[in-house]
């Protein structure tokens, strides 16, 4: 099935939404959930399935919605489609701080191996597939689990990651180490693996954990600055509604502080 | 001659590489736009993809390191099968590393597996060998554990029972028990209360409670000495101590295997204390001790054979005691048979009268 040539504009700093057009006929997917608005003229239609190119049947349609599901997707995609006559726009927002990554997969190859969870939305013809770590390490330690999300096409699409973003471009051979969890996507020439810390003294008090996630180029990568579990984990810890114990500045006085800081 | 698609990455193409078409010809490979010829000597090779399953050839000049990677299986597989032989030896160190991994990764998966198999593994062996297992943990608990066990539900269950401790039926079933209890390890307590229900229980420790309607359903003392003898074999044989174990095992082992923590194992515990079910080889191990105890205790054994007969002519009265005691008339007959082949005993009947006592 032939791509649909999307132009699309990046809006907002740290939380960010995308916006894109769409010519006549054009259509887009997204996660569901993901948009945040559309104007009058695009359709919205909600398929079983990735909504990529015909699946064959029932079974190809149910084994689609079940990949969905292993990377953490929900069962149905939203197919946005452009029936006015103009140019029509639709925007779809990232869910977490971060920034929205647009990828045009030609470039690339045709594939992308990104963070499962982190697709917001691409050309119709990009199909979400999922890519399962055969290395045993790189699956329990990683950061990212056994199972990946693979987009296949040669279009635009969206991925977001949290915090701010790095793209590095690694030269044959070059190896960039990782902390855990701040991969998001890389080019399937890359090779994703994990490397001990090296030292017993920093694995139990380096505070970076036992292993180092290893990208091996060549290839493009990009890297999130702060993962959502990390935000989450930070939050949690500093609600004491949920258990946490807010960590004040001032820690000497104590129960005092927090009675003389003003904060409450 | 084979065409294979493949991604060149080199110095002064994009970083994310560029789709080039690899040609074979005979001993040189040569890459075409940009047209390129591989070097015929220092190639690496090495298994590149997320599957693995692609091959990357890389190779360094004067202007830096170039990888040549074909991620599609098929094609690196045409290619293995149509490279020049100067590449053999590394393709042959290759396939060795591979096989190296593949055997590591087999090896981490079983571990990884029986890891998560272990619990339900053990959970199994559980169930298959519950009876021995519990045998074994039983006699290793002391016996102040067991009688506290047995006092904790029976200050649970009190308050139900309405007990008739000081009425004369009471100070019969002690004397009973006392006769039936001689030299045992055990301190015995024994409790009359006042239900209708045809039943007696023994809870580990040694306290037994007999219900009043049971001592009014027998016809004669003899009887009543036979279904005590009966329960006191339960708290010899620690019965209900094993029953305790078998569960708590099965919780523990159930919440090991399921990460299933916390779903009351103490609650579940205690329904299987107050419930109190024996096996059905547990019943028939207790009537054949209980049997030999009325024998040593000179006692009528034939007392026993008798209620078991009351118990089967009443198959329609409320049947507490008949579901967890089936078959009464079967462990009737087995009674009369073992008896039938030992040396009739000279018993002096108990005689007492009135009977049934006050209750």
């Amino acid at each position: 099935m032939a791509m649909d040539v999307i132009d699309y504009e990046i809006f907002g700093n740290e939380m960010q939404y995308v916006e894109i057009e769409l010519d006549p006929g054009e259509a887009a997917i997204g996660e569901a959930g993901a948009m945040m608005m559309m104007q009058d003229g695009i359709n919205m239609d909600t398929v079983f399935g990735d909504g990529a190119a015909q699946q064959g049947g029932l079974f190809g349609k149910l084994l689609g919605a079940g990949k969905r599901l292993l990377t953490g997707e929900s069962l149905f995609t939203t197919i946005f489609h452009n029936e006015g006559v103009g140019k029509r726009r639709v925007a779809f927002a990232a869910p977490y701080p971060g920034k929205i990554i647009a990828v045009n997969l030609a470039e690339l190859g045709g594939t992308l191996l990104c963070q499962k969870d982190s697709f917001l939305c691409a050309a119709r013809g990009v199909s979400l597939g999922i890519a399962f770590q055969q290395k045993l390490g790189a699956g329990l330690f990683g950061g990212e689990g056994f199972i990946m999300q693979k987009l296949d096409g040669d279009g635009m699409a969206f991925v977001h990651a949290g915090g701010t973003l790095a793209v590095k471009d690694l030269a044959p051979g070059e190896v960039l180490r990782v902390d855990t969890g701040c991969v998001v996507a890389f080019q399937p020439s890359v090779d994703f693996d994990i490397q001990y810390v090296g030292k017993i003294k920093s694995a139990l008090f380096g505070g970076e954990g036992l292993f180092f996630a290893t990208l091996r180029g060549p290839g493009r990568v990009w890297l999130q600055s702060l993962p959502l579990s990390r935000l989450a984990n930070r939050i949690v810890m500093a609600a004491p509604a949920a258990g946490g114990r807010s960590r004040e500045e001032g820690s000497l006085l104590g129960g005092f502080g927090n009675l003389l800081d003003g904060d409450d | 001659m084979s065409q294979i698609p493949a991604r060149l990455f080199s110095p002064g193409l994009p970083a994310a590489g560029q789709d080039v078409v690899l040609l074979v010809e005979g001993k040189t490979l040569r890459i075409l736009e940009p047209s390129r010829y591989l070097p015929e000597r220092g190639i690496q090779l090495r298994r590149v993809g997320f599957d693995l399953k692609g091959l990357e050839l890389a190779w360094d000049d004067g202007a830096g390191r170039h990888a040549l990677q074909i991620l599609d299986a098929q094609a690196a597989a045409t290619l293995i099968s149509a490279l020049p032989p100067t590449l053999h030896e590394a393709l042959a160190a290759l396939a060795l590393s591979g096989r190296k991994q593949r055997r590591a990764r087999r090896l981490g998966w079983s571990a990884l597996a029986l890891f998560f198999a272990t619990p339900l593994l053990m959970l199994g062996l559980f169930l298959a060998f519950a009876d021995p297992i519990a045998g074994w943990i039983a006699e290793r608990i002391p016996l102040e554990q067991e009688r506290k066990l047995g006092e904790a539900s029976f200050t649970q269950m009190k308050a139900e029972l309405q007990l008739r401790d000081d009425s004369e039926g009471a100070q019969k079933l002690r004397e009973l028990g006392q006769r039936l209890t001689q030299g045992s390890r055990y301190n015995y307590e024994f409790h009359l209360a006042d239900k209708t229900e045809i039943n007696a229980f023994a809870l580990p420790g040694g306290i037994i409670v007999v219900h009043s309607g049971l001592i009014r359903a027998t016809t004669r003392p003899e009887e009543l000495a036979g279904v005590l003898a009966h329960e006191v074999q339960h708290v010899e044989l620690r019965h209900g101590l094993k029953n305790i174990v078998k569960q708590l095992g099965l919780t523990g082992l159930w919440m090991f295997a399921t990460g299933d923590i916390g779903s009351g194992l103490a609650g579940s515990a205690a329904t299987q204390l107050l419930s109190l079910k024996f096996s059905r080889d547990a019943e028939r191990e207790a009537d054949a001790h209980g049997l030999d105890s009325l024998l040593r205790s000179g006692i009528d054994p034939r007392g026993m054979p008798d209620f078991f007969r009351i118990l089967a002519d009443k198959a329609g009265a409320p049947p507490a005691m008949l579901s967890t005691h089936p078959q009464s008339a079967e462990r009737e007959q087995a009674l009369r048979d073992k008896l039938a082949s030992l040396p009739p005993v000279p018993a002096k009947p108990l005689g007492w009268q009135p009977w049934p006592p006050a209750l």
